[in-house]
Formats: C-alpha cells, sequence, structure tokens
C-alpha cells in the first residue's frame, strides 16, 4: 500500500461517521434498484423458461361449441404450428369448510398424452386419470394452499346441474393460469374462485359436448403474424359462436405478470435515482469540506511534486472507498429484500419456482452508477483543489466576507438575538452551498411522503372499492345469461332485502390501432348496489344511449368523452357498433366498461337478459341463504364482497405494505444522514469561530444556538418546499407504476405530511444534540492555533 | 544586475561544474491580478545561483522573496523575464513538466512545516519518497535531521522543531539538487531553530545540495555564503561572506 492510501485510510477513520451516512444513502439507492431489477430478472426469465417448457400457447379462442373436426381446419391456417382444443366450463363448487358456493374452472386434459400446448406442472400427486370408480380432479395450487386441499381429498361440484363428488388426484400448475383470478377481476380470489383439470370424456360426457370443443390454444411458427392468425381463427370459428380470439397481450395472466414486471420497472429507476442523486450531493459536500480542511496538505504535495491527477486520484479514491461501503450494503441489502419479495410474489404469481435471481448486469450497472454520482460529487471539489497554485494554497484561506443578512438589511435586525444574526448571515454568505443543503433537507422530507403515499391509495381504495362503489353483500351469476324475470328468482332466495340485475357481455372495444377486450356491465340507470363513480367521486347516471368507461381505458383507447368507439360484440350474434363514450368512471382495478341495462340489451338484440344480481342479504339469514345458493343449479357464481375485501388486504395490501415499510426505512435512513451530515459539516467548518466565541466568553449553550440556529434556519425552509417536492416525487411514482391491473390513487393525507415532519424534525433535533456534544469537546486552544 | 560570485574563487567540491548555474534569473517579474488591482510581486530580478551554495534571502515581509522562491521551485510561473534551471526554461513548462521538476529536483521546507497529521514521521518522509527517482530510505534521511528515534511518531506528538527537521527530511530524501527554505524557523524557539538551521547546513555541506533560505531574520544572513536583501520586488543589495559562521554560532 503507498503511503498515500495509508493517508486516505486514516482520514477516512477520522470521517467514518460521515462515510458511512453517505454510504448507507448510496446503498439504499442501490439496495431498490438490485432487488426491483433483481425481481423483473426473476419474473421474466421464471415466465419465459417456464412457457416455454410447458409450451404455453400464443393465440387464446372461446366458443360455443364446434366439432373436433374443426381442429384441423384451425391447424391449416398459415402460421399456426400446434393447435390444442379442450372444453372449459364454469361450475359451482361446494367446497368442505367453505360457507358459500365457490366457482371452479374446469378445463379438459387430453384422453391420450399430455397436452400440445399448456401442458400442467404436477406439484403433488398426479394428473386425474379417466373412467375411475369416483371422477378425478387436478386442482390448481393457489386453490389449494387456501384450503388445505390435499391429493386424496373429496369435493362437490354441479356439472350442467348434477351435483357430482371427485377425488383430487393432484395440485397441478399451468403456464395459462400464473396469476389466477376470476375472468374480468384483476384481483385474485382464491378463497372462491379456482381452476381444475379433469379427462376430456368425463367432462365433456357431463357437458353433452362429446366429440366438441369449446376452447382453443394455438402456437405460431417461427415469422408468422399473430394478428393474421387471430383474423383467420375468428373467421374459422364464427359459425360456431366463437368468442374471439386473441393473442398473449390480452391473455389476463400473462398481462397482469407483464404489468408487475413493467411496475418493477418504473419503481428499478425513479427511487434509486432520487438516492443517487442525493449521495452525489452528500458525497460533495463531505468532499468539499475534507478539501477544504486539507488545503495546506493539498500545495504540500503539489510542491513536492505530486501531479494534478494524482492528487486529484486520491481525494477521488476517498469517494470510491464509500463507493465500495455503499454497493457492498446495497447488495447485501438488496438481496435480501429481492428474496423476502419473491416470496411475497407467491401470493400472486404460481410458478414451479420463482426463485431470487441476482441479476448481475445490475450490479456492473450500480458499480458504475453509484461511482459515477460520487464522481460528480467529488470532481467540482477535487478540481477546485488542484487548480490552486500551492504557492496560493499554502496560505489559510483568507477570512470570509460577510454583511448583514438580507432580513436584517430590510430592517429586522432588532428582533433577532446575535448569535441567530450569526446564523442567518451564514446561510447567506453562501447562498449555493446552503440552497443545497436546504434542497437536500427537502428531498429528505419529500422521500418520506412517497411510501406512505402508497400507503394511504391502497386504503383509499379499499374505501372507494367497496364502501362507495359497491355496496352489495353478495353478487350472483347465473351460468348462462338469463331472461330478466330471474331477477324476482333471486330476490326469493331467503333473507335477500334488495336485488339489482346485472349483465356482462364480452366486447372488443377498437379504436385506430388499439383493442382491448372486457366485458361491458350493463347495470340499471341509478343503481344503489353497484355504482359508477366518477372523479370526484360523484354517481354517474348511465345514460340510455353511449357507453361510460374507465378513465384509464379511455387513455388507452386515446378517446374522450364525446368520441365514439367501434364495439364488437363477442357473444351471440356477432355485429359490430359504434357508440358514444357518454362518461368516465374513477376505479383502481382492472378496467370496466359500463351502459345502461336496457340499453346494452337493445345493442345485444336478444331481448332483456340478465347475468346475475348484485343483492343485500339480511345479516341473522346469511347461513340459509348460502345453503340456498348452494343448491340452485343455474346459480354459478357467488362472490362475497367482504371475502373479496379481505382477500385484497390480505394480499396487495400486504405487499405494498411491504414494500411501504421498507422504503420508510430507506427514507428514513436518508433523512437522518443527510442532517446529520449538514450538522458534521457546519460544525467542522466553524470549530474555529465557535471556540473563539467560547473564548470570548460565550456560554457552551449560547455558542451551540449558534450552530443549531443555521440547521433550524434550514429545516424550517426546507419543510414546505419538502411537502411540495414529496407530492411530486409520490405523483411521478404512482403514474410510472399505473398500470391497466392496477392503478393507486394520489392520496396525501395530513398525517402522511406531519409523519415526514416528525421524522425530519427528529433527525435534525438528534443532529443538533450530537453537534451540541462535540461541541464541547472542541479544545479551546488547540482550535485557536490549528490554522497558524 | 553584476554576479558578485564571478569574481570570487570557484569553492571546490560540487560535482557540477561551478560556472554553469543551477538557475540563470533575468528580468524576472510577477504580477498579479489585472489593470488597477494589479499587484507587482517581482519587477525585474537578476541572480544566478550555483551548486553547493547556502543563500539567503533577506526581506521584509512583503518585499517579494517568497514569491521568488515560488518561481524557483515551480510552485508559479513568471509573467516576464528569463528564468531557467540548468539551461532549461523554467518559466515555459508546462503543468506536467512543473510538476517532474518538482518532484525530482526541488526540496521544499515551509514555515508551517506542513506534514500530513494522519502518517508517522517515516511515513511523511516515504511519502515523497516513493514517486521520485533516487530517493534515500526514509530512516537515513531522518538520521540526517537527528531523529532516527522519533521516526514512528505522528506530527502531534513531535514539537515544533522535531516537526520542521521531519520536513526537512522528507525534503532532502530526495537527493534533490535545490533545498527551498520558506522561514523554516519562524515559528521555533532560537534553540529549536539552531537544530533546523544545523540540518539544513548539514545537507547543504555533505550532500552539495543548493539551499536557498528565506527569512526576515538578518542574523541568518552570517551563515550564508551570499545573501540577497530585497524590497518592493527588487534585489536592493548582495553580498558574500568570506567566511561562513555555523549555525549554532548564530545568535538572536
Amino acid at each position: 500500500m503507498s503511503h498515500l492510501d495509508r493517508k486516505l485510510l486514516r482520514d477516512l477513520r477520522g470521517l467514518k461517521s460521515q462515510a458511512l451516512a453517505v454510504a448507507l444513502v448510496m446503498a439504499c439507492g442501490l439496495a431498490m434498484m438490485i432487488t426491483t431489477r433483481s425481481l423483473m430478472l426473476s419474473l421474466e426469465s421464471t415466465r419465459d423458461a417456464y412457457y416455454e417448457q410447458h409450451r404455453f400457447a400464443e393465440v387464446f379462442a372461446r366458443l360455443k361449441r364446434a366439432p373436433l373436426a374443426v381442429r384441423d381446419q384451425l391447424a391449416a391456417i398459415p402460421g399456426v404450428a400446434a393447435v390444442q382444443t379442450g372444453i372449459s366450463m364454469q361450475v359451482t363448487l361446494d367446497v368442505p369448510g367453505l360457507a358459500e358456493p365457490a366457482v371452479g374452472l374446469l378445463n379438459s386434459l387430453p384422453e391420450r398424452g399430455t397436452p400440445v400446448l399448456n401442458r400442467p406442472y404436477v406439484r403433488a400427486g398426479r394428473l386425474p386419470a379417466g373412467r375411475t370408480a369416483v371422477s378425478e380432479l387436478a386442482v390448481s395450487e393457489a386453490f389449494a394452499d387456501v384450503h388445505g386441499l390435499k391429493p386424496g381429498a373429496t369435493l362437490a361440484a354441479i356439472l350442467n346441474g348434477t351435483k357430482q363428488t371427485f377425488r383430487l388426484s393432484g395440485i397441478v400448475l399451468s403456464p395459462e393460469f400464473v396469476f389466477e383470478a376470476p375472468p374480468g377481476s384483476a384481483l385474485p380470489d382464491n378463497r372462491t374462485y379456482g381452476v381444475f383439470w379433469m379427462p376430456y370424456r368425463e367432462l365433456a360426457t357431463a357437458f353433452q359436448l362429446y366429440g366438441a370443443f369449446n376452447s382453443v390454444s394455438i402456437s405460431l411458427a417461427p415469422g408468422a403474424s399473430e394478428g393474421e392468425v387471430v383474423a383467420a381463427v375468428d373467421r374459422v370459428l364464427a359459425p360456431y359462436g366463437g368468442r374471439g380470439a386473441y393473442g398473449r397481450d390480452n391473455h389476463p395472466s400473462n398481462r397482469r405478470v407483464d404489468d408487475e414486471i413493467r411496475v418493477l420497472q418504473g419503481l428499478s429507476v425513479a427511487f434509486p435515482l432520487v438516492f443517487l442523486s442525493v449521495a452525489a450531493f452528500m458525497t460533495n459536500a463531505v468532499m468539499s469540506r475534507q478539501i477544504a480542511l486539507q488545503r495546506e496538505q493539498i500545495a504540500m504535495l503539489k510542491a513536492c511534486g505530486f501531479s494534478n491527477r494524482q492528487v486529484g486520484f486520491h481525494y477521488f479514491k476517498f469517494s470510491l472507498v464509500i463507493v465500495v461501503a455503499g454497493v457492498v450494503f446495497g447488495i447485501a441489502a438488496g438481496v435480501f429484500l429481492g428474496r423476502q419479495l419473491v416470496d411475497m410474489y407467491h401470493l400472486f404469481f404460481r410458478f414451479p419456482e420463482l426463485g431470487f435471481v441476482l441479476d448481475t448486469r445490475v450490479l456492473v450497472a450500480a458499480v458504475i452508477v453509484s461511482s459515477l454520482a460520487a464522481f460528480v460529487g467529488v470532481a467540482g471539489a477535487v478540481r477546485r483543489a488542484v487548480r490552486l497554485p500551492p504557492a496560493e494554497a499554502m496560505r489559510p484561506e483568507a477570512p470570509a466576507s460577510f454583511r448583514p443578512a438580507l432580513v436584517e438589511r430590510l430592517g429586522g435586525a432588532r428582533w433577532f438575538s446575535p448569535s441567530f444574526r450569526m446564523a442567518l448571515r451564514n446561510i447567506e454568505r453562501r447562498p449555493i452551498r446552503s440552497g443545497l443543503t436546504c434542497l437536500a433537507l427537502a428531498m429528505a422530507t419529500g422521500i418520506l411522503i412517497v411510501p406512505n403515499s402508497f400507503r394511504d391509495g391502497v386504503a383509499y381504495v379499499i374505501d372507494f372499492q367497496w364502501d362507495i362503489v359497491q355496496r352489495q353483500t353478495v353478487t350472483l351469476t347465473l351460468v348462462e345469461p338469463g331472461p330478466a324475470r330471474a331477477l324476482a328468482d333471486f330476490k326469493h332466495l331467503p333473507g335477500v332485502v334488495h336485488a339489482e340485475p346485472f349483465r356482462y357481455v364480452p366486447v372488443e372495444f377498437r379504436s385506430g390501432p388499439v383493442l382491448r377486450r372486457l366485458a361491458v356491465q350493463g347495470l340499471p340507470e341509478r343503481g344503489t348496489l353497484s355504482r359508477v363513480i366518477d372523479a370526484s367521486t360523484v354517481q354517474i347516471s348511465l345514460p340510455a344511449r353511449g357507453i361510460v368507461m374507465s378513465a384509464k381505458l379511455a387513455e388507452i383507447l386515446r378517446i374522450r368523452p364525446g368520441d365514439e368507439v367501434t364495439v364488437r360484440v363477442l357473444e351471440g350474434r356477432e355485429r359490430e357498433v359504434r357508440v358514444p363514450i357518454a362518461a368516465l368512471a374513477e376505479d383502481f382495478a382492472g378496467m370496466a366498461a359500463y351502459m345502461e341495462l336496457g340499453a346494452l340489451n337493445r345493442l345485444m338484440l336478444d331481448g332483456d337478459r340478465i347475468s346475475g344480481a348484485h343483492v343485500v342479504v339480511a345479516k341473522g339469514r346469511w347461513p340459509e341463504f348460502l345453503d340456498a345458493v348452494k343448491n340452485t343449479p343455474r346459480i354459478a357464481g357467488c362472490v362475497i364482497k367482504d371475502a373479496i375485501r379481505e382477500g385484497f388486504r390480505k394480499t396487495t395490501a400486504e405487499s405494498i405494505g411491504l414494500l411501504q415499510k421498507m422504503y420508510a426505512m430507506f427514507a428514513t435512513i436518508v433523512a437522518f444522514g443527510i442532517i446529520y451530515n449538514s450538522a458534521r459539516i457546519s460544525l467542522s467548518e466553524r470549530a474555529r469561530e465557535l471556540a473563539t466565541l467560547r473564548v470570548l466568553g460565550f456560554s457552551r449553550g449560547e455558542v451551540g444556538a449558534v450552530l443549531v440556529g443555521e440547521l433550524v434556519v434550514l429545516t424550517v425552509a426546507a419543510l414546505p418546499l419538502g411537502l411540495v417536492l414529496g407530492s411530486g416525487f409520490a405523483k411521478g411514482i404512482l403514474a410510472g407504476v399505473n398500470t391497466e391491473t392496477v392503478r393507486l390513487p394520489l392520496v396525501l393525507t395530513p398525517s402522511n405530511y406531519a409523519f415526514a415532519i416528525l421524522v425530519v424534525a427528529t433527525a435534525s433535533a438528534l443532529s443538533a444534540l450530537f453537534a451540541a456534544r462535540k461541541l464541547a469537546e472542541i479544545n479551546l486552544v488547540s482550535a485557536l492555533k490549528a490554522l497558524d | 544586475m553584476a554576479d558578485p560570485l564571478a569574481s570570487l574563487p570557484a569553492r571546490p567540491g560540487p560535482a557540477v561544474p561551478v560556472r554553469e548555474p543551477v538557475f540563470h534569473v533575468r528580468g524576472l517579474a510577477r504580477r498579479y491580478g489585472e489593470g488597477e488591482a494589479a499587484v507587482t510581486a517581482l519587477a525585474g530580478v537578476d541572480l544566478d545561483l550555483y551548486a553547493g551554495e547556502l543563500i539567503v534571502l533577506l526581506g521584509a515581509s512583503g518585499s517579494g522573496k517568497s514569491t521568488l522562491l515560488n518561481q524557483l521551485g515551480g510552485l508559479d510561473s513568471p509573467s516576464e523575464g528569463v528564468l531557467e534551471y540548468r539551461g532549461a526554461n523554467l518559466a515555459a513548462f508546462g503543468e506536467a513538466e512543473l510538476t517532474v521538476f518538482r518532484r525530482d529536483a526541488v526540496g521544499f521546507v515551509f514555515q508551517a512545516y506542513n506534514l500530513i497529521p494522519s502518517l508517522t514521521a517515516r511515513e511523511n518522509v516515504a511519502l515523497i519518497t516513493e514517486i521520485c527517482r533516487a530517493p534515500m530510505v526514509p530512516e537515513e534521511a531522518l538520521a540526517l535531521v537527528g531523529l532516527a528515534d522519533r521516526m514512528n511518531h505522528f506530527p502531534a506528538q513531535l514539537s515544533g522543531g522535531e516537526q520542521q527537521r521531519v520536513a526537512i527530511a522528507r525534503a532532502i530524501a530526495k537527493r534533490p539538487e535545490v533545498l527551498l527554505c520558506d522561514e523554516p524557523t519562524g515559528a521555533l524557539d532560537v534553540r529549536t531553530g539552531i537544530t533546523v538551521l544545523e540540518a539544513v547546513e548539514r545537507i547543504n555541506r555533505e550532500l552539495g545540495t543548493l539551499a536557498v533560505i528565506i527569512t526576515h531574520n538578518a542574523v541568518m544572513a552570517d551563515m550564508a555564503d551570499r545573501i540577497f536583501t530585497l524590497s518592493d520586488g527588487r534585489i536592493v543589495n548582495v553580498r558574500a561572506n568570506t567566511r561562513r559562521a555555523a549555525a549554532r554560532e548564530l545568535k538572536w
């Protein structure tokens, strides 16, 4: 080790707490970058390998029914590599231990061999065998986990009106259901919705579909155009009640995984950027001070023949040591948090194995980015140091020139004590430094706002979605859309106090080149249960003409109220109509479109029909009601609002809660780091001046007031700015993670602001206390002699 | 100005031929600032300095002696005039060449010592020996200034005189051709000051190093071969001692 490096190490020992503060801030930024980037890589690589090994299809279609021979027509479409046909039916389940009925999506498995596409992965047990004494089913892992189902367990399902008992042969996963949510729902509901597999013969026979299929998956030949294949498939399936083919982009499970990756991408840039800028600023502050203190040493080194490059590199190495420490801490924390978050993803995404994959490219990037941050931070200070001619640097710095502070010049002098005046003049003398310190303190405040705005956003979504929008107890769905008089049957179920009908119609929206498929919900004009709400939480009356859609959907389709959108109906008689946009609705999960029920039925040209009803059930008659629902074969689904709300709280809220805690911790570290460093630097710069005051007879308290006064002024100025900055950060980051499946509203509460202020104020107070303690240690005599 | 040494017989000893000066300076001027605010620190200095000489520059504060020393040491560049080191034009040196010049040819001793507080005496010397061509080992340099037994002490553990002797050891460890000392005893008491001057004298005598000492203490002139007195940026007086006093004979 060279002696210059030895000097470096010993100097660093004196700077260790400040260097540590900078390294920690840097580590926070890097940890977030490493965590989010590695999670992206983990999800992407796991997804790609899973899709490939289990042959996830690329084009999907549902239809009413088609004879198996149609399969060959599909296979003959140019660009089609493989075709997997099967049956997929939604049924009502009676799960042991679950009071309400659950919904099962039954998928057929080919009678012989493994499926060509969408091959299931067997986690436990085996795939169901055909022709057994008790029919067998394989169950999806998410559903099995929630209900503690093991191979060998039994459960009952109503198939085409007949209740049948099944034995579970095994627990499986499928690339088609990485994210397992009921159709049209953006949130998983593994309690009342599960996916199952059973042999084709059994399933087809139960629904009188033997020799036919109602679902198709297709893989494409290399270079084939998805759009052309989709169009060709639609043409082939049109006579058989085809509901429109779609590619992976519109596949609900795949889209949800993509959205998550997009969220991570947003987080991986925005947050680390803020943290690393703060770290760069702190490096600059620490190194500027260090270089100022070593002015004479620099001059000596240069006089003795060290080149500018050697001297510059020496000081740059200071920040490199900080970078190394930051990178080491950052990687350790990033890997640790990444592993925690991967476990959290099991709540949403089911892969055969989702391990944490450390993104090594991001490590390299982390080193480069943080070195760059440190370099930017230190470059200016080093340049100033080496530029100084050695002869000049040898002399102590000229005393700084002061003048009365602005407020004093404006006539405010008489209100201030001399020590407060010193603080003000000191701030004004170095406007850039003071400004930057103020900005850093503001950033510390602002960073604290973001994670808590996530938390408040989630709380708002919960209240909004389930108190303002949805006021029913239960949503009941019919097996197939039925006549409007079915509503009377719902009303007659035991305990039902009120019922409102709804209809779901799958459609494709098209505006210019943008396509989106989802269900239009037909609702009463001004319903009291499932309500359509606008951005100012006022209920929208559904017009007799036109459509109301999520603001997000309108944004994606690039249309505004008053514009028309092309709607292709994907159920019943297929047709295309142009419908005007009447208004935009506010919602946070998924995207939706609403029409007045009568208007929707007029569009469908198939009379007054409903898909189900939202109902309110009297509390006392709950068991009776559930029992009746379970034994009504026409009811395919029963979604209990409170169960969904609870599920959301457990999954989404928990995962966002974990992120929120992590970010709040990081933000607190940064806030403390910035303030502590500012206090240390300020103390170091003014040790001599403060010692002089002590010698002149100021008490320790009075001298402390000079030092603390400056910090107080800067902190007080920084707080409001910090709140504004933080609100901006929160807005920007939320916009970055705003996707089609999940959105969080920007909710800024007084308690969020209060928390940020409290943390920064506490950090300032502790730093001030620390500085005051250091003040006691200043050796009065040596402080006065030091710079002779 | 005539070179007063020209008429004197050459002193024996130095390896370099006497007639070739180490520094050749003519009309050297240095101004700081521009226009009305311009300050003239040196206003036309002529001198030749030879190997093995011990030179004292006398002058009041602000007379230009430190500026002259900085010019000789390559810490600053002249505004005009001739400044040659062994026939090479120092005034035309760029930053990189000046760095090499300072590294290999010049040893500096500062009034404020300028030791690195985080390095021990030996390490302070070693810091410099690491970067030059044919240095002494640090221990040897410290022995020359009589600090062999204190070399593992940090600057804060050394007295002022000891610190200044470490600074001299640091300056001479590179075997410089020129030793430039800016008020080396300015912060020291008489007795300590003399031990420091003895160290300079010894280096000058034993290694044949050209030593230039800045002082406002006229007593130190007795130990010099030649004394230049500066005032207002000019050399106003030059005299030569026929006999150099030993440092320990000095009193002030």
